[in-house]
């Protein structure tokens, strides 16, 4: 005991009585010392009171969320023969018992409430929904829209998204040209399923860029949706944005619309090359043999990866035209080139296989190589 | 003469203290950065539905480059486990480096391979690729294997890349145990970054210990051995906190070897991984950079604090010495060869802090403190020393040591929290005061051993043997050796 009790008399002299004596160096050790202390201290009882924390709360979450689980899976259940609104009527005062005004409980009922209605369609969709708004759930959501808090607008026009709240469209179209990129994406991706008039007016207005990520995103829910109404995206493809062209291009290809190509054709002089070569690979994808000439123009312009994208949509259009072109480009020096004219050559369903036999026979060895890689088909 | 010494000390203390303080007040720095990024990362990313990158066609593609020496023991698992990732595009390229084992034999037989006629483009300089292969069987249709003259890790991969069909190259250790959803995670950064993303990086973790069943980590146990506890506490420290601020800064020099995400078309361009050098990794990441400023190309290299990948650390003294004289080595190696970098603002971040960075802090760091407690004892044994002043120095330095460590924990507890047990997290925290005094002594020999065999010409990678994850039969089995 006389050990602790001399160290602490030491340590409470050398900060107190002692300490404007030491010079400088030793006085900021002391320092550290004390900082580094206290830290570590805090750290370990916030580790552990949070840990105790999370404990109760992950049991009272456990309780709301099997209780809630239960009372929705019943309403779900609920005699088919009655009407939504009797459905709703017979649980709504059980469901308004629950302690709502708990963030906790709050946010496990409208994530079930969610996650259910993305699940469910028909007459279930509709009585989740009908219990949301009875709920008053979508007021909640359009004051979390509303919020300051990006995080929190997010959250709300999330669950507009999902109980397909169309009356928030004009609230949360302010944000689909956003500062904030998350906020944007969100906002993009729910006015699409939200605006019943014009749901890619955001793209008219888009002065932000529409990152990959986002087209990844926004692609996934033009693509899905069922009910939307795909408009021609030529009409973005002259926009100064250029995420936007791309991402219309993306759109264009997928949609296979046709009646776009005079507009990809054009892009084929974008100075952008991202965008020249997503337009040369569409142009191979809708075999637009109109465009051959314009690609050929280009050809020698620009970088290999455009090369090997024009090589690859002349092979796709195969009108013959450029065949003979294909066929000296076997004799670039660069083996990149000459494996894509190779696979070009091989695209034509009729004569490319014959052809690149043909060839095989009248070619060096580093050709002939190339050609057998190009005839198996079980590599690229 | 006593005069003399006593100035001595007084130039050494304070010299020593100045140091420590400028070495302590970049790791507060970096505390804060990687708060600041993880804070970001979380809140950013708790937003994300990755099924949108699994089944889009706008993703990336990628090929996973696994070199595979004498891994017979475990190498159809780790095959499996491959192929099993979560992600749409991606092919999956093991290149057997000339292992003197039955490791092709294996992969021949339980995968039925049959040889194709691949035309390999040799963009980058490699030993005679042998033979590509494919399965027979459509379920393995993702599957490439390249067999290989050997070379070493660094030369399998530039193999690997040679063969590669994708956008993207994901270069892992084939023993590592990788997360079904690393490649997602790995690639979403190519997809949201204003500027090009040349490389992306993943923590990597401890699987000593933790329960692994079919190539999958099925639960996270603390390491019952020290010494791989110790490495846990590293490991939290280095990814959580410095290569997170790092990545902030936009300033990483490297990715680890066990798990990084490349850019195929850069690293085609800069040549490859470098054959000579023992830190392959962090040279990449160096010269992939310079490329890029010499390019005038704006671009990131990211890390991400999602734990990836698992990898066994070495239990014995003895393997993690030469692991770690390794590094030493490869460190100096990369900062020797990109010399003219130093406090170069040609090169940016890169040139004016990352370099310097590692130069005084990173590589000086274990020699200064090895300087530094050779004088001590001297001085101890003239009877120079103030006792009581060195006591605090010394003492600051083991509480500032704790507190970082204890910050680290404290990290991983607001995050991901992969030790759920509390008396995993005791046995953490217990790590942290342990490790000072027991653990960082060695890591200082070394390190300093390293730069000794640097100047000394040895160049090898040494052997590292690990036990492996399967079970107790495993454990006794054969040793594999890496590459």
């Amino acid at each position: 005991m006389s050990i602790f009790n001399t160290l602490f008399n030491y340590i409470g002299q050398i900060y107190t009585d002692r300490l404007p004596y030491f010079p400088t160096n030793i006085r900021v050790s002391l320092l550290i010392i004390l900082f580094c202390v206290i830290t570590a201290i805090e750290l370990y009882l916030y580790m552990m009171v949070r840990r105790a924390v999370r404990s109760v709360r992950s049991k009272r979450m456990k309780y709301w969320d099997d209780y809630i689980s239960v009372l929705l899976a019943n309403m779900i259940v609920f005699d088919e023969t009655d009407h939504p609104h009797e459905v709703v009527a017979h649980f709504y005062p059980k469901l308004k018992k629950i302690p709502l005004r708990s963030k906790v409980v709050n946010s496990i009922l409208v994530e079930k409430i969610l996650t259910y209605h993305k699940n469910f369609t028909g007459k279930t969709a509709e009585v989740l929904s009908l219990m949301y708004r009875k709920l008053s759930l979508d007021k909640k959501a359009k004051r979390k829209i509303k919020n300051r808090n990006w995080e929190t607008k997010i959250e709300g026009i999330r669950e507009a998204n999902e109980m397909d709240l169309m009356e928030m469209a004009h609230l949360i179209v302010e944000y689909t040209d956003d500062e904030n990129a998350l906020l944007r994406m969100e906002a993009q991706a729910a006015y699409i399923k939200l605006s019943q008039s014009d749901p890619f007016h955001f793209l008219d207005r888009a002065q932000e860029r529409i990152l990959d990520w986002h087209q990844v995103v926004l692609f996934e829910i033009i693509t899905k949706h069922k009910k939307l109404t795909i408009p021609s995206f030529s009409k973005w493809l002259y926009s100064s944005n250029d995420t936007v062209v791309m991402l219309c291009l993306k759109l264009v290809d997928h949609f296979m619309q046709f009646d776009a190509a005079q507009e990809v054709i054009k892009l084929l002089k974008h100075q952008n090359p991202k965008i020249v070569r997503k337009a040369v690979e569409i142009i191979g994808k809708l075999e637009l043999e109109d465009a051959e000439s314009f690609m050929f123009e280009i050809y020698f312009n620009h970088s290999e990866e455009i090369k090997l994208e024009i090589l690859n949509a002349l092979g796709k259009i195969a009108s013959g035209n450029y065949s003979e072109f294909l066929s000296s480009r076997i004799y670039s020096a660069d083996v990149k080139i000459k494996k894509e004219a190779l696979y070009a050559i091989k695209i034509d369903p009729d004569h490319g296989e014959e052809k690149l036999r043909t060839i095989y026979l009248q070619t060096g060895q580093e050709n002939q190589a190339l050609i057998k890689h190009v005839l198996d088909d079980r590599i690229r | 003469m006593r005069e003399f010494l006593t100035d001595f000390e007084t130039i050494f203390n304070n010299a020593i203290f100045y140091y420590a303080v400028v070495v302590m007040g970049s790791y507060v720095i970096f505390t804060l950065l990687s708060a600041i990024e993880m804070n970001s990362y979380m809140k950013k990313n708790s937003y994300v539905n990755y099924r949108e990158i699994l089944v889009s066609p706008l993703a990336p593609s990628v090929s996973i480059l696994a070199p595979a020496y004498n891994e017979e023991a475990t190498i159809i698992e780790n095959i499996r486990s491959l192929l099993s990732l979560h992600y749409g595009n991606y092919e999956v390229i093991i290149i057997n480096d000339g292992s003197t084992d039955h490791t092709f034999q294996r992969m021949f037989d339980y995968y039925q391979l049959e040889k194709v006629d691949f035309a390999v483009n040799y963009q980058i300089t490699c030993n005679e690729i042998k033979g590509v292969y494919k399965s027979k069987l459509p379920s393995f249709s993702k599957l490439t294997i390249v067999d290989k003259v050997n070379g070493g890790k660094s030369d399998a991969l530039n193999a690997g890349i040679n063969v590669s069909g994708k956008d993207l190259l994901l270069c892992i250790d084939v023993d590592c145990i990788v997360q079904e959803d690393a490649i997602l995670k790995l690639a979403k950064p190519y997809l949201e970054e204003k500027y090009q993303v040349i490389a992306t990086g993943g923590v990597v973790r401890i699987a000593n210990s933790c329960k692994v069943e079919d190539g999958k980590l099925v639960e996270v146990n603390m390491p019952r051995n020290l010494w791989p506890r110790f490495q846990v506490l590293e490991y939290i420290r280095a990814f959580l906190m410095g290569r997170m601020a790092w990545s902030r800064l936009n300033g990483l020099l490297i990715i680890s070897g066990a798990m990084g995400l490349f850019d195929k078309n850069i690293v085609i361009k800069v040549g490859g991984y470098d054959h000579t050098t023992v830190g392959e990794d962090m040279e990449l990441v160096v010269r992939m950079r310079r490329y890029m400023y010499e390019q005038d190309r704006r671009f990131k290299v990211v890390y991400i604090p999602d734990p990836l990948c698992w990898t066994e650390a070495p239990a014995d003294l003895q393997i993690l010495g030469r692991q770690r004289n390794r590094w030493t080595r490869g460190t100096i190696e990369t900062l020797w060869t990109h010399k003219d970098l130093f406090f170069n603002p040609r090169y940016g971040i890169l040139g004016m802090l990352s370099y310097p960075y590692w130069l005084f802090f990173e590589w000086l760091a274990p020699i200064v403190e090895a300087f530094g407690v050779c004088v001590f004892i001297l001085l101890a044994l003239m009877g120079n020393i103030n006792w009581e002043f060195s006591l605090i120095l010394l003492s600051m330095v083991y509480c500032f040591s704790v507190m970082l460590s204890t910050v680290a924990i404290f990290f991983e507890e607001m995050s991901y929290q992969q030790y759920t047990k509390g008396k995993d997290l005791a046995k953490l925290l217990l790590a942290a005061f342990l490790e000072p005094i027991l653990y960082h002594p060695l890591t200082v020999i070394w390190a300093i051993q390293g730069n000794v065999h640097k100047f000394r010409g040895k160049n090898n990678w040494g052997t590292m043997t690990r036990k492996g994850f399967k079970n107790a039969e495993a454990l006794n089995s054969t040793a594999n050796t890496t590459t």
